[in-house]
């Protein structure tokens, strides 16, 4: 069952992904039960305030696991085959950056400080494609200039570059083995605003020339606005509601969308913007119905239940308000 | 240094590197130089309990001559007032030769440019086994044998240490781990207290291994018998120094190995799917080499002073006994001697590493030029 109905097969298809966390306080559900599906392609933003869950998502996705895992379970379907049963070895040398590749949040500390740059984007090539160096290194070179870099950067180390250079060493080495999905994890936080529209005009670029998907993971409504072909709110570790970008940022849906919207601040907007009242709930105690529904404006009887996922007119929303009329 | 995309040739970079590195290494080298003569002279004072030494020196001659004189036949027939005369006479040249005539500070002085020109002068107690009274001859005499045993055994440990606790930083937590947590406070004694419970067991309850010493006695004949007679007396001592340091090393490495691993970098290189050994060299431990190659490095001239506690208790003929026999005899050139050596060997050492930082450090290398 796919959630958006597509012609083409999903690249990626995520059905129920729950990653928990042991703490001294408890288990921690920082990914709970979400599903979704990437077509290739398509750029997908992960939407959703610090905490909620979207970088332990990637990780997930890209099974990259701390220590403390207490639970770590779903389906991930990957190019026709399944991931999950994929031994870590396997896992290792055949899915991690061959097929999906990942920036780091903490791109600035991201590059090893005594290796040359070239060496750092070339070793994917070197390790996993047993490219040799001269290949390996012209592959690097194309994908400096992919991403803007100029070739005299290759030479360097990684303190001698600045942030966004930095940055954008590490986007050129997600993009260097080609792999048809990237996961950027706040690509973008750490730079200031005009490094970050360069960063992003980078991205555009890339995903119009090649075939490759994004899951782009940000908690700024404002720069994904540029990139999204879909939106994912995510509250407290689950999808709460998953649209095309256009629904999404004209007419959300999930009361929680509805409001996020109305406190990005807006060019010649009369009114100051709105803010939500209260905080999310603690990932560690989550309450048994509707995880928005302390803050919701709308709440009513139904939402001391946990409401599952509705399909309507290709998104999907995690809110009664969108129960079927009938439904029980 | 954003705009310079001018390419620079290798030959220029290395003379650059090198024009900035000479007036480095000379500022550097002096500085040092000054730290080892102030530490020497340091050392001198104390030696010398900041002339109270003399004090007794002065005594010890006047005792000594006066009972070479009134031992000697030749003078028994003379009368008291000549004798004593003449043993003025010998104490007042005694004095003159030693020049205890002059202000200590004078003396300090000489005594100071001597040791930094590494001219150690003699021992005013001790000789080596073979009767040289040079401190530098005695020194010498006992250098390989603290060399041999303390060599072997930190190296045994340092090599062994970095080695587990690369194993047990990437399985944090497990029993292994635990098991060598809930050790480390072993450490807290001594290696000579160990020394002496394994002497106990194993060379008195059950007499297998040699108590204490370096060869047997007699010498057995024969190169290939000696080195065994050697080795057997080791055992002892090397196991006591083992495990006296083994764990402690190893928690330490461990924890300093765990921070490493949990860089940014680290977890990048494996989102990479980097094979693990991989990472574990060029993203753990090449980073952390600077640190490692000091604390070898440190451990390596650390073997200079030996252990003297160790070394008594195995009754082991190296520096350690020598140096604690030296103290016994407040046998000044002797304990100065030691001092000026360890100060050079450690100037140097440091001297050394900073070369190497750059070489291993390009932060180091590149850096360091500018600020």
């Amino acid at each position: 069952m796919s959630i958006v109905p597509a012609a083409t097969p999903p690249l990626l298809q995520v059905s129920d992904l729950s990653l928990h966390y042991q703490t001294r306080q408890g288990e921690a559900r920082a990914v709970d039960g979400v599903s979704f599906a990437l077509q290739p392609n398509e750029a997908m933003v992960v939407l959703g305030e610090s905490g909620c869950g979207k970088s332990s998502l990637a990780r997930a996705l890209l099974r990259l696991l701390p220590r403390n895992v207490a639970h770590y379970s779903g389906a991930v379907h990957f190019e026709g085959r399944d991931l999950m049963p994929l031994g870590e070895e396997d896992f290792r040398a055949t899915v991690r950056w061959q097929r999906m590749s990942m920036v780091m949040q903490a791109a600035m500390n991201a590059l090893n400080p005594v290796v040359r740059v070239r060496e750092q984007v070339a070793e994917p090539l070197r390790i996993h494609s047993k490219w040799s160096r001269e290949k390996a290194l012209a592959r690097v070179g194309e994908t400096f200039g992919l991403v803007g870099l100029a070739p005299d950067v290759l030479d360097r180390y990684p303190f001698e570059l600045s942030g966004g250079m930095r940055q954008r060493v590490v986007l050129a080495m997600a993009l260097v083995t080609a792999p048809p999905l990237v996961i950027l994890d706040e690509p973008t936080s750490a730079l200031d605003v005009l490094t970050q529209a360069a960063i992003m005009n980078v991205l555009k670029r890339i995903k119009r020339e090649q075939d490759i998907s994004f899951i782009l993971i940000t908690h700024d409504v404002a720069t994904s606005s540029e990139i999204a072909d879909r939106v994912a709110l995510m509250y407290a570790g689950q999808i709460v509601e998953c649209s095309p970008a256009r629904d999404f940022f004209h007419a959300p849906r999930h009361p929680y969308a509805q409001l996020l919207m109305a406190s990005v601040p807006r060019l010649r907007q009369p009114e100051a913007p709105g803010a939500i009242p209260g905080t999310p709930p603690s990932l560690l105690a989550l309450p048994a119905g509707c995880r928005f529904a302390d803050r919701c404006p709308q709440r009513f009887a139904r939402c001391d239940q946990p409401p599952p996922t509705f399909h309507v007119d290709g998104s999907t929303v995690r809110c009664w308000r969108f129960a079927p009329e009938g439904a029980p | 240094m954003k705009n310079t995309p001018r390419p620079i040739s290798k030959a220029t970079a290395i003379r650059q590197n090198l024009s900035r590195f000479l007036p480095f290494a000379l500022l550097r080298l002096l500085g040092l130089f000054v730290t080892v003569v102030i530490g020497v002279y340091l050392t001198i004072l104390i030696a010398n309990m900041g002339g109270k030494v003399d004090e007794l020196r002065l005594l010890q001659i006047r005792t000594t001559v006066g009972e070479q004189v009134r031992a000697d036949p030749a003078f028994f027939d003379m009368p008291v007032a000549e004798r004593d005369d003449i043993i003025e006479s010998r104490v007042t040249l005694e004095v003159k030769r030693r020049r205890l005539d002059q202000p200590f500070v004078a003396r300090s002085i000489d005594y100071l440019l001597a040791a930094v020109r590494l001219d150690l002068g003699r021992s005013e107690e001790m000789h080596s086994d073979s009767g040289a009274r040079e401190v530098s001859a005695i020194i010498l005499e006992r250098l390989p044998a603290t060399l041999l045993l303390f060599g072997t055994a930190n190296l045994a440990v340092f090599f062994s240490a970095i080695f587990f606790a690369l194993r047990l930083s990437r399985r944090y937590g497990s029993w292994m781990d635990r098991a060598v947590i809930a050790l480390a406070p072993t450490s807290a004694a001594p290696a000579w207290f160990f020394g002496i419970f394994l002497i106990l067991v194993f060379a008195f309850l059950t007499p297998i291994l040699p108590a204490g010493g370096m060869v047997h006695v007699p010498p057995p004949e024969g190169r290939v018998a000696w080195g065994l007679s050697v080795a057997q007396h080791m055992v002892l001592p090397l196991a006591a120094m083992f495990f006296s340091s083994i764990f402690i090393s190893i928690y330490s490495w461990r924890t300093f190995f765990l921070i490493h691993s949990s860089e940014d970098y680290v977890e990048m290189a494996r989102a990479k799917g980097l094979p693990g050994r991989l990472i574990e060299q060029r993203y753990v431990l090449r980073p952390a080499l600077s640190p490692i190659i000091t604390s070898f490095a440190l451990m390596l001239i650390g073997l200079w002073s030996g252990a003297i506690i160790l070394e008594q208790v195995f009754n082991w003929p190296g520096l350690g006994s020598l140096l604690f026999r030296a103290i016994g005899h407040r046998d000044t050139p002797m304990i100065i001697g030691s001092v000026v050596i360890f100060a050079y060997l450690l100037a140097i050492t440091v001297f050394l590493l900073d070369i190497l930082y750059a070489i291993l450090d390009p932060r180091v290398r590149i850096q360091g030029g500018r600020s």
